[in-house]
């Protein structure tokens, strides 16, 4: 997590790390894609252009298997764009 | 040649599974169930076995039964496996079992994962249930894939007719590529696969000749029988048998009429064992068949919709199949059974050298046989069929039992009522004695006499 952040955004990405536990106990995959994903937008906001593809592959690979094909195909152009699926 | 040196050619011959059989030395079952004594090995044991195999495989009237040791041993088992059912078309389940594109169905076939998936093109394919990756089982229940087989492990990912699709994080985190890589190589491995009457065969050999070769004595038997009309009795025609014997000795049981009128007195009622007739199509299936079936499930006069195709058929052929049915071991491990109205097939699961699963599965001809009006005869049905296969049980077990005896060796053949039996045998031990190549490159050897197709086909 960036070191330097304002208290909100602080507190965007506590929420979502907690929402994504959660969603991992569910077993909801869509709703997790959805949380990375909006991880991902988080952290690219911050510039933070390795942890955004992290967050991106995670929901790259969950709304695949949830037959999500328009997030996936999003995610994967946005890997694309930064070089990351070879 | 050296003893020795015959003994390590063989080994040389022989594939690694195999190995361990041939090598195994000391307090393992022999043949004939006696354990061997000190400084006998397996090798021993097993040109005794081939000597014995040969007796099987003489003309019915010199042939003996296949040793004790092929239905007890389980380092005969693991030879079966390679040499029964790797090399040949073994069925593995059932496309009812997957109707919709993406039912994905895991199978422990004798041990391998494998995993059924019927496409979004609505094909059955067949693959080992393994990633690429690190080996991990990747699909452990019956599923619908939505778009992917995802990797419980590190998630790698398979499109459903097997291409890897990705492969996350793989070139460290958010890097989902790396040269080493090669995502175009790592697909799922295929299994030669084929359906047929509902039934999922593979060859897990890839080497066995192609699948319609193998069919078509069978499908030419029956062609009056469109598989197109086969329809799923459901909750109402299936049920499975957990039984304490060899799957070998299921087959050879369910292929012969001899034991009808003392096992099943109550079909023996409508069903004399004169009105039976021996089938064999050696190298490929065996069985008998009856003349004089007549459906009467119900008091008012009610009956299953026999096959359009059986109707359509030319007069000859209808008045034949009027009476008659056909129940055929497809070997190595389907039981079949054909009539005018209705369809079962068995598939052996062999799960231990003395335990076999039967998964049993009815079809009718067409969708008005599933309807609210004949509920009652489906379940009438599904009765008596497990009714006569509880029926057997005692037998199977028996002989099962039996081959803990040193007093039996295998045991003669009637040349009139045994032919089934001795064909299957024959096949076994022929099957077991070709340690290279694949059997089923040959013809199948026709000099046992022609199958007993009816008159008028």
């Amino acid at each position: 997590m960036p070191s330097l952040m304002i208290a909100s955004e602080r507190q965007a990405y506590d929420r979502l790390d907690s929402a994504i536990r959660d969603a991992h106990g569910d077993g909801k995959l869509g709703v997790l894609a959805a949380h990375y994903a909006e991880g991902g937008a988080l952290y690219e906001n911050q510039g933070e252009t390795d942890a955004a593809c992290f967050f991106w592959t995670q929901a790259y690979i969950f709304a695949l298997d949830a037959g999500i094909d328009d997030l996936a195909d999003t995610m994967r152009a946005k890997l694309d764009v930064c070089g990351r699926m070879g | 040649m050296p003893q020795a040196t015959k003994k390590m050619t063989r080994l040389c011959q022989a594939g690694p599974a195999e190995w361990a059989t041939m090598l195994e030395v000391d307090g393992q079952r022999g043949v004939e169930g006696r354990t061997m004594t000190d400084g006998m090995t397996r090798m021993d044991g097993d040109q005794t076995l081939n000597a014995d195999l040969e007796k099987t495989s003489r003309p019915i009237g010199e042939a003996s039964g296949l040793p004790n040791r092929c239905y007890t041993d389980p380092g005969h088992f693991a030879l079966e496996t390679a040499r029964l059912f790797d090399r040949a078309w073994a069925c593995i389940g059932f496309a009812k079992d997957i109707p919709e594109p993406g039912d994905a169905r895991p199978i422990d076939h004798l041990g391998r994962p494998l995993l059924a998936l019927r496409g979004k093109d609505g094909e059955v394919r067949v693959f080992h249930n393994v990633c690429s990756h690190r080996g991990m089982v990747l699909v452990d229940e019956p599923t619908r894939i939505r778009s992917v087989i995802r990797c419980p492990y590190h998630s790698w990912c398979y499109g459903m007719d097997g291409a890897l699709k990705a492969t996350p994080h793989v070139g460290g985190p958010g890097h989902n590529a790396h040269a080493a890589i090669d995502r175009a190589t790592l697909g799922l491995r295929e299994v030669r696969a084929a359906v047929w009457f509902d039934l999922i065969f593979v060859d897990l050999s890839g080497k066995a000749p192609d699948f319609e070769s193998f069919i078509r004595p069978l499908a030419e038997r029956w062609f009056p029988f469109d598989q197109a009309e086969l329809r799923h009795a459901g909750e109402d025609g299936s049920f499975q048998l957990e039984v304490r014997c060899n799957w070998k000795l299921a087959v050879e049981n369910y292929c012969e009429s001899y034991h009808l009128p003392w096992v099943h007195p109550g079909l023996n009622s409508y069903s004399k064992l004169e009105d039976h007739d021996n089938i064999v199509e050696p190298g490929l299936f065996s069985g008998q068949g009856t003349r004089v079936y007549n459906p009467q499930l119900s008091n008012d006069g009610r009956r299953f919709p026999d096959f359009e195709s059986l109707t359509a058929s030319p007069k000859p052929v209808t008045d034949v199949w009027r009476t008659r049915a056909e129940y055929v071991a497809l070997y190595p491990n389907v039981l079949l059974g054909i009539h005018r109205d209705h369809f079962f097939a068995i598939r052996l699961e062999p799960l231990a050298p003395d335990l076999t699963r039967e998964h049993v599965e009815i079809y009718f001809a067409g969708n008005a046989a599933l309807g609210a009006d004949f509920a009652d005869l489906r379940q009438t049905l599904k009765t008596m069929w497990h009714e006569v296969f509880v029926e057997d049980v005692f037998v199977v077990e028996g002989m099962q039992r039996g081959r803990a005896s040193d007093g039996f060796v295998g045991g003669v053949f009637s040349p009139v009522m045994d032919e089934a039996t001795h064909a299957f045998h024959r096949w076994t031990a022929d099957r077991l004695l070709s340690s290279g190549g694949t059997p089923d490159d040959r013809q199948p050897d026709l000099s046992h006499g022609r199958p007993s197709l009816p008159e008028a086909v």
